[in-house]
């Protein structure tokens, strides 16, 4: 369902990713790994369509069509989704109001039924409940004086709702305590699915103890410098990146 | 051929002063007016707005069309205005309507000077002594009419001691009608008076208005001005704090989209010690837009203890908006506190990001977030129906589909 093709890409004109190649099928969950600063948001941002985040060069295909040829709602409505690593606070914005926005357009493109606002809150509470947010948080701004933990859990609660077919998760596991982190982690797997692709951003193999993927990738420099299943994981935690990198690094 | 400003200044005067004439004005009132002179292109307070729309010959003729889309009631309690004429009115107990104007202070443009020589009948609304009126008195005060004309609503709001109200000054203008209005609130000793002033004429309507406070009493004033643009208008407010222990907070939202104009002069004069103010402002210019926000804080030698705060943050929404703030502050006395910020900003393009990531067509991600800008004032509205009124109505104004070519 995506597939990304010897991909350049700069942010602000700087060059970042550097010939990436990755290909995610339906129901597989992936883990892209690597230093800090090695590219990895700068993926999930390209594929997402921020601006400044410009592809000079390869492609990714996401089910067929380019992503470069969408704007970044179009890619939501075709059933893209990342979980930010920052996600941003937006005060006089109810999160209930985003949701409704999101999710009657995203519903729309994809052609199922619309939700009226009876069947929207309830879907929302459930939402909520799943990762451990109290209702209450629908009707505060989005993000807005949220927690780092909150946060995370406010983006997760937003794909549950939202179903992508391609979830892409930034770092969500960092700044969880381990409480959250399961939580997180169950809300993440409750979405697996045979149809389902997931790419799970992180910077340390804990997450994968509970959501457990099916290939693990280094990024390093902007290119992917090795692939393998979940074991490279554990690897990784042992011996940190430098072996890979040919540099001095520790995780 | 077009008339230069100072042209056009003496046009509007020697038409206000036969308009003054013609109406038996006489006294104070016309010597006022004489007195008076109306702005050129130089004059510094007026810098931002042009008066030539009103070489279109607004003076010269008297607004008298039927309103066809009256503004709906928001309380029981209704005064309505057309075209600067009493037209009925239902009132509380403890509320008189009268026509015995008390002077009011604090006057300064050549349009109220003209307000005052040519009002046939100020509208009084006296609130009596220790009386509380539970529910808004909502003035509707509307003007139409199809070619260039104006009209001269005057109404003064007088809460005498220990009175409590909420009055909702409430305009609504059609077709090229200017209505040149002059408020005044007066409030004696523990009065308390919550105030909105929502402005919502027509897109080729003008309007030229002041509001006075005059806080004659330690009393406590909470006002709320929403508004949106129109070919012209222009808010002069001047508040009063003229006795110690006086409080005075207003709130406002200004929305010019379009070609449209709002120029808000503001100046609190503060006068005696240990006084409060708070002006707290926020503006929104999309497609040619030009809001101007001028916020003058006026300290004077004796006004030890005067606690002054204004807050005026704005967001343009395209290249092509303007808007003009400036704090201007005078203050003459070393003991006071007083705070002030005003910025221009742009949508943040990280907030708009993360909303389009959801699936949220662009126009209506900046439509949310600039509403999401105006919300937390929108929602400190005290009563529930102004609030109701309000909302749609901005939204609507933030919603609206731009005509094309415009950037949205
Ligand atoms: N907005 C930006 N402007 C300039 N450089 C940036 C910007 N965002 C990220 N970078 C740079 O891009 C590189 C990759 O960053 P990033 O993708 O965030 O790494 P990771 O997520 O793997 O830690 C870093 O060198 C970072 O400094
Ligand atoms: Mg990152």
């Amino acid at each position: 369902m995506l597939e990304i093709r010897d991909l350049h890409a700069t942010v602000a004109d700087k060059p970042i990713l550097k010939g990436l190649n990755l290909t995610i099928k339906p129901g597989e969950v992936h883990a892209i790994m690597g230093p800090n600063g090695s590219g990895k948001s700068t993926l999930a941002n390209v594929l997402a369509g921020r601006d400044n985040y410009a592809i000079t060069g390869g492609e990714a295909l996401f089910e067929g069509k380019s992503l470069a040829e969408l704007e970044p709602e179009e890619r939501a409505q075709a059933g893209l989704f990342l979980a930010f690593q920052y996600p941003v606070e937006i005060p006089g914005v109810s999160n209930m109001e985003f949701l409704k926005a999101a999710l009657e357009s995203v519903r729309t493109a994809q052609g199922k039924e619309e939700w009226d606002s009876v069947t929207l809150l309830r879907q929302a509470r459930a939402a909520c409940k799943q990762v451990n947010l109290d209702a209450s948080f629908l009707k505060r701004g989005v993000n807005e004086g949220f927690s780092g933990g909150e946060k995370k859990r406010n983006e997760i609660m937003q794909m549950l709702l939202m179903e992508p077919k391609l979830a892409l998760l930034d770092e969500t596991d960092s700044g969880l305590d381990i409480d959250a982190l399961q939580t997180v982690a169950k809300g993440v797997n409750s979405l697996r699915s045979p149809e389902r692709g997931i790419v799970l951003v992180t910077h340390y193999q804990r997450l994968l103890d509970y959501i457990v993927p099916d290939f693990v990738h280094v990024l390093s420099n902007g290119q992917i410098i090795k692939s393998g299943g979940k074991e490279l994981a554990l690897e990784l935690e042992k011996k940190g990146y430098g072996w890979l990198t040919g540099e001095e690094e520790s995780a | 051929m077009t008339l230069s400003a100072s042209d056009l200044a003496i046009d509007l005067k020697t038409q206000a002063l036969a308009n003054a004439r013609r109406h038996g004005s006489d006294g104070d009132a016309l010597t006022d007016l004489e007195a008076a002179s109306f702005p050129e292109r130089k004059t510094e307070r007026w810098k931002y707005t042009s008066l030539k729309a009103l070489a279109d010959g607004h003076l010269n003729a008297v607004a008298n069309g039927e309103i066809s889309q009256p503004l709906p009631a928001l309380s029981e309690f209704v005064v309505t205005i057309n075209n600067g004429q009493l037209q009925g009115s239902s009132l509380p107990a403890g509320v008189n309507l009268h026509h015995d104007a008390p002077v009011v202070n604090g006057l300064q443009t050549p349009f109220a000077a003209y307000n005052g020589a040519v009002c046939g009948q100020p509208v009084v609304l006296e609130v009596a002594a220790n009386t509380r009126i539970e529910q808004p008195i909502h003035l509707q005060i509307q003007s139409a009419s199809e070619a260039p004309a104006h009209c001269n609503p005057r109404v003064i709001v007088k809460l005498n001691a220990g009175a409590e109200a909420t009055v909702i000054e409430h305009y609504h203008a059609e077709g090229q009608a200017l209505t040149n209005a002059v408020t005044a609130l007066i409030t004696a000793d523990n009065a308390t008076l919550t105030h909105y002033r929502l402005q919502g004429e027509q897109a080729n309507t003008l309007h030229i208005g002041t509001l006075i406070i005059d806080q004659q009493g330690v009393s406590k004033v909470d006002s709320y001005q929403l508004m949106t643009g129109n070919r012209l208008r222009r808010n002069d407010v001047r508040a009063l704090v003229n006795k110690s222990g006086a409080e005075l907070n207003m709130k406002g939202i200004f929305v010019v989209r379009d070609k449209s104009h709002v120029d808000n002069q503001l100046c609190v004069e503060h006068a005696v010690p240990n006084c409060q103010s708070d002006q707290n402002f926020r503006g929104l210019a999309g497609e040619s837009g030009k809001a101007v926000f001028n916020g003058r804080i006026h300290i004077h030698p004796f006004a030890s203890g005067t606690n002054a705060e204004l807050s005026n943050k704005n967001l343009l929404l395209n290249p092509g908006a303007e808007i003009n703030t400036k704090p201007e502050l005078e203050i003459y006395n070393d003991d006071v506190k007083c705070a002030h910020g005003t910025t221009v900003g742009q949508l943040d393009a990280g907030q708009q990001f993360y909303l389009q990531s959801r699936g949220i067509p662009a126009a209506e991600a900046k439509r949310m977030l600039s509403l999401g800008f105006v919300n937390e004032l929108l929602m400190a509205l005290p009563d529930a129906a102004v609030t109701e009124w309000a909302q749609p109505w901005l939204e609507a104004e933030l919603t609206h589909a731009s005509p094309a070519g415009d950037a949205a």
